[in-house]
């Protein structure tokens, strides 16, 4: 018996020993952020995008030494742009105790699948490109973003977009049947009521469609004067080809979804006479907005892209936060929650971000289309 | 508008039909589903872009050398990972079948990314886009009596191989019986790796015609073709190829009235729906035999 107790009790030594040793370890470690969006698969040139704002404000942060001396460490995680896949990142996340914050996710559908875990787990997350309306009351308090929501994004089409500077009465929707679409289109439709719009048919596809002509047909048949491409790039560039091979000669116009260099990529000279809303545009930007677009032009090699923007700010903002706060899941949701007005803001290359009682944030759109092979601005 | 949207069902039906031919003939030698066939299809379509894009070949002549590349890998694929399983229980095949499909997605997704891809610039003739016939209204380009075309042709000469040429009696007899066949004097393997290369040659045809017509491919292109074909052929029949013709057909033109019709988001439930109403109907498919039970005096 007396043998039992003393290994009992060096055992337990050793273990407090360790216990410590690893305590000063993790002092001196990395805060680690995790990132989520789709890094492979149809939509990961989103990701790509994501990536290359983040990693950029990363070096810069790095380089002038970090959080109070700490550096920032990212954890990718690919979700696909899916809801199983969202769920499955934010599990890792939320299990990873070393994961402070979470920048993401990307598409509306993977955050709404993975807020819950957020919430359960208490993890503070923002989110640099989910539009969908609903996030907000799903996250609890625990989910930011610093891009505009669809609500705004889907009114505005209606009012500024098409009945103003394009000037056309007759829409025709073609909406993926996910939550951004959905929710962009209900939106959208309310705004069509109230800017005295028709819309003349609405038709759901799921992802990864390629042939889109019996719906233009039928779409076609009613004479719509413009088409929304309510969704992602891939299927809105083939939408656009098919509608203009079956000799569709009005505008299209989108928002946020189809703002990428591969939808001009694959409808090709179809393209043109494409509008789009972005939340963030580098010509319109102010003197930050400029200077980061040259920046990223010269880092990355192309032209910079909201969703690189945005990113670029989600990563600064979480930064101005736990400078004060320190690595706390805790302590960083209160503090951007803090964040509430326009004094108290966090002033960024996509201007000035607060949030509200929802995690939401206010920010203007802007137009831009679709000439000679080249997104320029439309007004 | 229904004329239409019968000529929409017609190209999207000549699609499946030649993919679903694929199906149906190895089905009929070997009594293996080749859930493989649609990476066929899809690397077709890959090497196609390959070879407009690095080799500078015209549309055509990359047409037919990546017919032929697919003629190979149907072989390969054949030599490679069914040949050795030819007398394993059917099960071990399937599951087989599975995993190559999901290897060579995955393999395209490393050689060439995953992100969807536009078929280079200026390699399609020009004439592809201008309309060629025009009548009630409807519209038909070059670029869809091309696809007609071959679509007929293919089908054409496949039924002429397996009617009127000595191979393809051989295939018919394989697929009757493969022990009386190699008693016979044929060179059973043989013949089972030419209808793969047929098949092969098939779907990669259908998945050049397709990516050019949209303007779009992707690693994962094979499996939603892939899954349409396969009840294209579960619906004319499996084992028939002229079945698989009709059954391809059949349902394109289902799909599209159903979309165009009925209502788009179910336009993927109402082809799989008219293929489970055939086969409860007539359960051996539309011109599928329907064998009695033989007892096995082995």
């Amino acid at each position: 018996m007396r043998k039992d107790r003393t290994f009992n009790v060096w055992c337990l030594v050793s273990a407090l020993l360790l216990i410590m040793a690893s305590a000063t370890l993790a002092l001196g470690a990395d805060i680690k952020i995790g990132v989520a969006g789709p890094f492979t698969g149809d939509l990961a040139s989103y990701g790509d995008n994501i990536k290359s704002g983040v990693t950029l404000k990363l070096e810069e942060i790095n380089n002038a030494g970090g959080i109070n001396g700490q550096k920032i460490e990212l954890v990718w995680g690919d979700d696909l742009c899916a809801p199983k896949d969202g769920g499955l990142v934010g599990s890792k996340f939320a299990a990873d105790k070393e994961i402070v914050a979470v920048v993401g996710h990307v598409c509306s559908s993977a955050t709404l699948a993975a807020m819950p875990i957020y919430v359960r787990n208490g993890v503070p997350c923002i989110s640099p490109t989910s539009t969908n309306p609903t996030i907000g009351d799903v996250g609890k308090g625990w989910f930011f973003r610093n891009c505009y929501t669809d609500d705004f994004q889907g009114k505005y089409l209606a009012t500024y977009v098409v009945a103003d500077l394009l000037g056309k009465k007759r829409v025709a929707i073609f909406y993926e049947n996910n939550d951004y679409a959905i929710g962009l289109k209900d939106s959208f439709i309310e705004g069509a009521k109230e800017a005295g719009l028709e819309v003349v048919g609405a038709e759901a596809y799921v992802a990864k469609t390629t042939d889109f002509t019996p719906q233009l047909t039928k779409l076609l048949n009613k004479e719509p004067e413009a088409i929304f491409l309510c969704g992602y790039h891939p299927e809105g560039a083939l939408i656009a080809s098919q509608a203009r091979k079956l000799g569709f000669t009005g505008p299209f116009f989108g928002a946020d979804g189809i703002d990428n260099v591969d939808y001009i990529n694959i409808a090709g000279k179809y393209a043109e006479n494409t509008y789009l809303t972005v939340p963030f545009l580098a010509a319109s930007a102010g003197p930050e907005g400029q200077d980061f677009a040259r920046r990223f032009k010269e880092i990355a090699g192309r032209d910079v892209d909201w969703m690189s923007a945005n990113a670029y700010d989600c990563l600064g903002i979480l930064a101005h936060v736990i400078a004060k706060t320190g690595p706390d899941r805790t302590k960083i949701r209160e503090g951007l929650a803090a964040m509430n007005s326009e004094e108290k803001g966090y002033e960024g290359v996509t201007g000035l971000t607060y949030f509200d009682e929802k995690g939401d944030c206010f920010k203007p759109a802007f137009i831009k289309k679709v000439e000679n092979g080249e997104f320029v601005p439309a007004e | 508008m229904f004329l239409q949207q019968f000529i929409n069902g017609l190209t999207i039906g000549g699609i499946y039909a030649m993919i679903a031919v694929g199906y149906t003939m190895v089905y009929g030698v070997i009594q293996l589903i080749n859930f493989a066939h649609g990476e066929i299809y899809m690397l077709g379509a890959f090497f196609a872009v390959s070879f407009i894009a690095f080799l500078h070949l015209p549309f055509f002549v990359a047409f037919l050398f990546s017919m032929a590349c697919c003629a190979v890998c149907g072989v390969l694929l054949d030599v490679i990972a069914y040949r050795p399983l030819r007398n394993s229980p059917r099960l071990a095949a399937l599951i087989t079948a599975i995993g190559m499909s999901i290897f060579l997605q995955n393999l395209a997704m490393i050689i060439w990314g995953s992100r969807p891809k536009p078929f280079p610039q200026g390699s399609l003739p020009e004439y592809f886009e201008k309309t060629a016939v025009s009548f009630f209204g409807v519209h038909l380009s070059w670029f869809h009596l091309f696809i007609f075309g071959v679509t007929i042709c293919m089908m054409v000469g496949l039924n002429l191989i397996i009617q009127k040429t000595r191979w393809g009696k051989a295939m018919r007899a394989v697929a009757q019986n493969k022990t009386m066949a190699s008693l016979a004097g044929i060179n059973v393997n043989r013949v089972i790796s030419y209808t793969f290369a047929l098949a092969g040659a098939m779907g990669g045809a259908a998945g050049i015609m397709v990516s050019a017509y949209y303007n779009s491919l992707y690693p994962t292109m094979g499996y939603l073709a892939g899954v349409k074909a396969f009840a294209a052929a579960v619906l004319g029949g499996i084992g028939s190829v002229p079945g698989a013709m009709l059954g391809g057909v059949v349902l394109g033109i289902a799909e599209a009235l159903g979309a165009g019709y009925l209502s788009s988001l179910y336009r993927d439930g109402i082809s799989y729906g008219v293929m489970i109403i055939v086969i409860v109907l007539i359960p051996a498919g539309l011109f599928g035999k329907v064998l009695k039970e033989t007892k096995k005096s082995m």
